[in-house]
């Protein structure tokens, strides 16, 4: 996987507008066939980013190279984006509207219908085709949206807070269509604000704040890297059990459930031998990994 | 390319397909027959029938006369010249005649005799019946109208124009017939002697001259323009404005470059007005034929080359005040806005009616040269230079390029306004920070 020649470089790229610069200095890599995580706060620098890379602007400096070549116009058309501001023609049949963004993505017709159908199935949609878009629920809007982005099958997927707006359902649905579109062997990159759904579907993050990159690497990686060795459980009887000054550094309990820091180079398999010895009924036991949430609250932290 | 016939496509059909334009179609045509004819059916009914007149002849011999020309309604020393149509005629007396010949003169004439009655007398009796609405009105010949008295009109109406300038017209040539009669001199020689001489206008080489049709031609063409950028203008603006109060501009900037998507805009919109304007065209030209009933039409004639010209002009008058909807449109965040930001640059269409009175008079002056050269201008002023005395033919090829180029740069200016301008939603534009994002991007 390391040696993949990566889809995405973004090399000591900047971008300001006037006085406000909204990207300093950034450079990462997107691998093939993985969702790349672009998170941060609203404001840091994300959809100016994206706007980069598919060449809506242009960076005032740096380097940005696509499919291995320098950006250009040509390479559009390799790419699927739904940008943050969403946006259809109200007024246009939901038919037509993908017809005519197939159209702006070099695809008409059979293979445009066809897959138009396809997708419309896929997400629901058939029985509003020939609908006009206004009619749309903001929900079903905003799938036709996706569709737009993936109608000409793009080797490069960029997905811009694909998941605000939907409800519980569509969110699922949302979250199977990306991973199979990472099954087909798609690049996705996923920018969003939702630290607990990047978390859920990315393998590679990059956090930025305030234009500047706080942190990339592979998730697992990160996460493993900022492990606290900490533990949640439940368990019954043997009260005071926890109150092991040797084992236990911290003790927060929420309701049932404890949330348990061992004391540096302490193992959490001696934490449950010593409860299990003491007698207790262990109901749960569970390694804590620090949330990106977290990590980024301290990666923040540390920068200031 | 083919993007760009997305756009175009997309542009058109959206637009041809909605009942507004189905609508404004259909009642366009309508409110134009409607100006047109409404007036003249208006002019035409004239309420309470036919005018009942009586004359009271105190000259014993001036009646039949009267009678007869009020009958007919022919006009002293102005022979019908054809179907010329009335000409820039501010006189409002002319135009009251020029009107009053669309209705119907319909007049039921009696004698009162005098039979030896004092006229007060008379003058009662006739004041009771035009009261009782017996009578319209009256007209009292005195006993020397044929020497110089005034003869005397009352009438119920006495604002009516035309009636009163019928009567007046009547009574004179009734009068100088009669002088001509009492001078022993024939009538119809003198009517034949004081025909009017027709004046032929020739060009220097001896060609005829494309005379006054043209130049009705050449403002109509200027009106035209005018009035389709005026309509169409808006149009344009809010094609462009769409895509950012909707922000799918963002997904049309990452799908094509600015500038084939701009003049995708400009393209299909404007397709969308010469559909409209063609079947207003045809449905004039049908109307026109069924009007005439068959018969040949006396449609100006105009020469196939100078009818090219006419397109010409007419298109890039039109797409050259059509970008500029876009460059503000590009501009602005609101529809409104742009009206009122584009309205002073429609103005100098306005400017360009007002060089070319001067130019007609000295087409070839280095004024003209240069209004006819000046893209904003042109498609009037060179139109005007074209028929008065056609110029050198790079003149006119260098006007047209001069107003492609100018067409498809701002464009150009407009797509560099609009990309710049989508990142910064609802955000206004000053000039020069607008000048600063058609250098940068």
């Amino acid at each position: 996987m390391e040696d993949t020649k990566p889809t995405l470089v973004l090399d000591h790229v900047s971008k300001s507008f006037g006085e406000f610069a909204a990207v300093s200095d950034l450079s990462l890599q997107v691998r093939p066939g993985r969702v790349f995580g672009l998170i941060g706060p609203n404001g840091a620098g994300k959809t100016t980013t994206i706007r980069m890379i598919v060449n809506i602007t242009i960076p005032d400096s740096g380097r940005i190279e696509l499919f291995g070549q320098q950006m250009n116009t040509a390479l559009q058309d390799r790419i699927g984006y739904l940008p943050e501001e969403r946006g259809l023609y109200k007024r246009m049949k939901v038919g037509e509207q993908l017809r005519f963004f197939a159209e702006l993505k070099d695809l008409r017709g059979k293979e445009a219908e066809a897959r138009i159908d396809s997708w419309l199935e896929r997400l629901q949609l058939t029985a509003w085709k020939d609908k006009r878009t206004k009619e749309l629920s903001k929900g079903m809007q905003q799938k036709v949206q996706f569709i737009t982005s993936v109608i000409h099958n793009p080797d490069l997927i960029i997905l811009d807070e694909p998941f605000s707006g939907l409800d519980p359902v569509n969110v699922e649905l949302m979250k199977e269509t990306i991973l199979e579109q990472k099954a087909a062997g798609k690049t996705i990159i996923l920018s969003t604000h939702q630290m607990e759904i990047a978390e859920k579907l990315c393998d590679d993050v990059c956090m930025i704040n305030k234009s500047h990159k706080v942190l990339d690497g592979k998730l697992r990686e990160i996460r493993r890297s900022f492990s606290r060795n900490a533990v949640a459980l439940q368990f019954e009887g043997g009260d005071g059990l926890l109150n092991d000054p040797a084992l236990v550094a911290n003790i927060t309990q929420n309701g049932e459930e404890f949330e348990v820091l061992l004391v540096p180079g302490k193992n959490p398999q001696e934490l449950l031998r010593h409860l299990v010895d003491a007698g207790a009924a262990v109901t749960k036991f569970e390694l804590v990994e620090p949330s990106l949430h977290d990590i980024f609250i301290e990666k923040v932290r540390e920068v200031a | 390319m083919r993007k760009f016939l997305a756009v175009v496509k997309r542009e058109y059909v959206q637009r041809v397909r909605t009942k507004f334009f189905v609508i404004a179609t259909i009642l366009g045509p309508l409110l134009m027959a409607g100006f047109t004819i409404v007036p003249a059916l208006m002019f035409s009914i004239k309420a309470g029938g036919p005018t009942r007149l009586a004359i009271v002849d105190q000259t014993g011999k001036m009646y039949e006369r009267v009678a007869k020309e009020l009958a007919s309604g022919k006009k002293p020393n102005k022979p019908q010249v054809g179907t010329d149509p009335p000409v820039g005629n501010n006189n409002p007396k002319e135009q009251a005649e020029q009107a009053g010949k669309l209705f119907q003169r319909n007049f039921i004439v009696e004698e009162v005799h005098l039979d030896n009655r004092p006229l007060d007398q008379i003058r009662g009796q006739l004041d009771t019946r035009v009261q009782k609405k017996e009578l319209d009105g009256y007209i009292v010949l005195p006993p020397n109208l044929l020497k110089d008295e005034q003869p005397e009109f009352r009438a119920r109406n006495a604002a009516d124009l035309f009636t009163q300038n019928h009567v007046e017209d009547s009574i004179s040539r009734a009068v100088r017939a009669q002088r001509l009669v009492d001078a022993n001199i024939d009538e119809k020689a003198v009517e034949k002697m004081s025909q009017p001489v027709d004046l032929k206008t020739t060009g220097a080489g001896g060609k005829e001259s494309k005379g006054e049709a043209s130049f009705f031609f050449v403002f109509g063409i200027g009106l035209l323009i005018y009035m389709s950028v005026l309509l169409y203008g808006q149009f344009v603006l809010g094609a462009v404005i769409e895509e950012k109060e909707t922000r799918i501009a963002e997904i049309l900037f990452s799908s094509m470059r600015s500038f084939p998507l701009m003049m995708g805009k400009l393209i299909g919109v404007s397709l969308v007005a010469l559909t409209q304007l063609g079947i207003w065209a045809a449905a004039f030209v049908a109307f026109s034929l069924w009007a005439a009933g068959g018969s040949s039409i006396s449609m100006p004639h105009i020469p196939p080359m100078l009818f090219l010209y006419f397109t010409l002009y007419f298109l890039m008058g039109y797409f050259i005040y059509a970008t500029v909807y876009a460059v503000v449109g590009s501009m602005v965040t609101t529809t409104q806005e742009g009206g009122q930001l584009a309205l002073p640059i429609v103005l100098l269409l306005v400017a360009g009616f007002y060089l070319s009175f001067n130019i007609i008079s000295s087409p070839n002056s280095s004024l003209a040269f240069w209004a006819s050269m000046f893209p904003f201008f042109a498609p009037i002023t060179m139109l005007v230079r074209i028929v008065t005395e056609t110029p050198p033919m790079w003149q006119i090829l260098l006007s047209l390029g001069i107003g492609v180029a100018t067409i498809v740069g701002l464009v150009w200016v407009a797509s560099r306004i609009y990309r710049v301008g989508m990142l910064m939603y609802g955000k206004k534009a000053t000039i020069p920070e607008v000048w600063r994002w058609i250098r940068q991007s």
